[in-house]
């Protein structure tokens, strides 16, 4: 349905997209994933034809968006970060001029009622979208890239600024798209990705990192690296004893609260340690009160994917009304593998 | 091109701001209106449409700044650009907005005509005139200033630039009649002035060479305007 070659865009001597090439198959959710700066909105400017690619071509549906445009343009509904309305009117005077800037032939009052209900916007039609939340400006925005029916929608960042029930409307309603529309979108939260997406693109400084589903992505980083403990015992034993387990490479105290100190173990690439940190304090008669794996957000995961320096220092929530010792994995982590440990 | 012809129109009556431009337009002229043709019980009204352009000279800026730089503060510009439209049809659209909004106020001082035609002898073919050559002038005002427009996201650095080039454009006229106009410059001053050429048609001269001069500097801003619109997506 897309394809995508050698797209490169640069500013001056900065590219901010280099030689992004993939195609995205019809049907397909396709997720593009990276930090801000990593220049998902520039590759998406690009595939709608906002912005010119100083190199490379896409292909929508066999129309190239800069030698067939109108074409290309026609099969592409595209939500901007920001989305784009005019304050000044009400959501329904704006639709119908998305309507007829579109030259969409569909039956007018069929089609909007469609789509507001799937956007749940029937309640807020004759309202000013001055007036609107930033919730349902998001709503409208989406909306508007329905109108007309496109067989491609691109969406980026479709959920930044909603609270956590519009969050997961919104998903649910890109879920339900999905089933009609090939649909990319962009995002810098990876269990969202991860909960939408058949596909998921990683993308930084321009080039793509990852590709993959988010099954074949996190087959790739099983195991722990890093757990944050909190452990019962006098800190200088403890310390002893994690030193000594066979694959820890180091251990540290984050939180020092007398007897029952917060540890950060880092285990060698590749092993899990959980078992044998589990066995070893059993062992000494130190009781285990939490054990969480330190989930590396998107950041940290760039940040070893880029091979930079690992964030200073990590928010630690660990579980402290839990006495009894527990081992919990929270959330399984993608791709948390040092670079270079997988290819 | 229609729907953002339509848009842009009822835009400008949305806000205040188009009914305080076609206010102002409206109580300046009337004023005009009745100090030259009313007081004097004259039915010239060629030298009312003389000053019209003066007028618009500093009205111009106010109905222009909006029609790009609103959009790309707005990051509306993305839904133009990504809709199956062509720039000339944007750049289009937005200009006929302009001159509909033109009409509106220029309609408004049909009421004129009837006053003169009850208590006198209105001149038809110098009126007609008028109306043709202060809408060809002021196209070219709205084209120039919907061009700087699109050089910028600031609305009062767009309405600064035209009113600037404005301004500039009516001194380099007054310069004209300083000049000798056997002189080179005086004679290439006068024949670029929009406002000579204007008042040559308020004096009742019909020219052919005029209504080219004027069409076709429109023409090259709306040009110029599309272009700019081009250069946005390099």
């Amino acid at each position: 349905m897309i394809q995508v070659k050698g797209l490169t865009r640069r500013y001056g001597n900065l590219a901010a997209v280099s030689d992004l090439s993939f195609s995205v198959s019809e049907g397909e959710i396709i997720g593009f994933l990276g930090p801000n700066g990593a220049g998902k909105t520039t590759t998406m400017n690009m595939i709608t034809g906002c912005l010119r690619a100083t190199a490379g071509t896409v292909t929508v549906d066999g129309a190239d968006i800069e030698t067939d445009a109108d074409r290309a343009r026609k099969i592409i509904g595209y939500l901007p970060e920001n989305p784009p309305l005019y304050p000044d009117m009400t959501v329904d005077e704006y639709l119908e001029f998305v309507y007829q800037l579109k030259k969409c032939t569909l039956p007018y009052t069929e089609h909007l009622t469609g789509i507001c209900d799937m956007a749940g916007l029937s309640d807020v039609r004759g309202r000013l979208i001055r007036n609107l939340s930033k919730g349902y400006r998001q709503r409208v925005g989406l909306a508007q890239a329905l109108i007309g029916d496109p067989k491609v929608l691109i969406l980026d960042e479709p959920t930044v600024g909603l609270d956590p029930r519009q969050i997961i409307e919104i998903r649910e309603v890109i879920r339900s798209l999905g089933q009609k529309h090939t649909v990319i979108l962009s995002s810098h939260i990876l269990p969202e990705v991860q909960e939408i997406c058949d596909r998921i693109l990683v993308i930084d400084h321009g080039k793509i990192v990852a590709d993959g589903t988010p099954a074949q992505l996190s087959e790739r980083v099983e195991g722990a690296e890093q757990l944050n403990m909190t452990i019962e015992g006098e800190p200088a034993a403890v310390l002893g004893v994690l030193r000594a387990i066979p694959g820890v490479s180091e251990a540290v105290v984050t939180v020092e609260d007398g007897m029952k100190c917060v540890y950060r173990i880092t285990a060698e690439s590749g092993a899990d340690i959980r078992r044998a940190v589990f066995d070893a304090l059993s062992q000494h008669r130190l009781a285990i009160l939490s054990m969480q794996q330190v989930e590396l957000s998107l950041e940290d995961i760039f940040l070893e994917l880029t091979g930079a320096e690992p964030a200073p220092e990590q928010t630690i929530s660990t579980d402290e009304t839990q006495p009894e010792a527990s081992k919990q994995k929270k959330k399984r982590r993608l791709f948390g593998r040092k670079r270079g440990d997988d290819k | 091109m229609n729907a953002i012809r339509k848009r842009d129109t009822q835009g400008f009556f949305r806000s205040p701001l188009g009914y305080v431009y076609t206010g102002a337009f409206l109580t300046i002229m009337n004023l005009y209106f009745f100090a030259i043709c009313v007081l004097s019980s004259s039915s010239d009204t060629g030298s009312v449409f003389s000053n019209m352009l003066i007028v618009f000279l500093f009205l111009m800026p106010i109905l222009t700044m909006r029609l790009f730089s609103e959009e790309y503060k707005q990051g509306t510009d993305r839904l133009l650009l990504t809709a199956p439209v062509s720039v000339w049809e944007i750049v289009g659209g937005k200009f006929l907005a302009t001159i509909s909004v033109l009409l509106v106020a220029l309609a408004c001082t049909l009421p004129w005509i009837v006053i003169i035609a009850i208590f006198g002898e209105p001149a038809w073919a110098s009126i007609i005139g008028c109306y043709i050559a202060v809408l060809c002038a002021s196209a070219v005002f709205a084209a120039m200033g919907m061009f700087l427009s699109s050089l910028t996201e600031s609305q009062l650095i767009a309405a600064v630039l035209s009113f600037a080039l404005f301004l500039g454009l009516y001194i380099a006229d007054m310069l004209s009649y300083s000049f000798d106009s056997d002189s080179l410059l005086g004679a290439v001053l006068s024949w670029l002035s929009i406002f000579t050429r204007y008042d040559s048609f308020m004096s009742g001269q019909f020219s052919l060479g005029n209504l080219i001069y004027f069409l076709s500097l429109t023409g090259l801003f709306l040009y110029l305007t599309a272009r700019v619109l081009e250069r946005r997506r390099l």
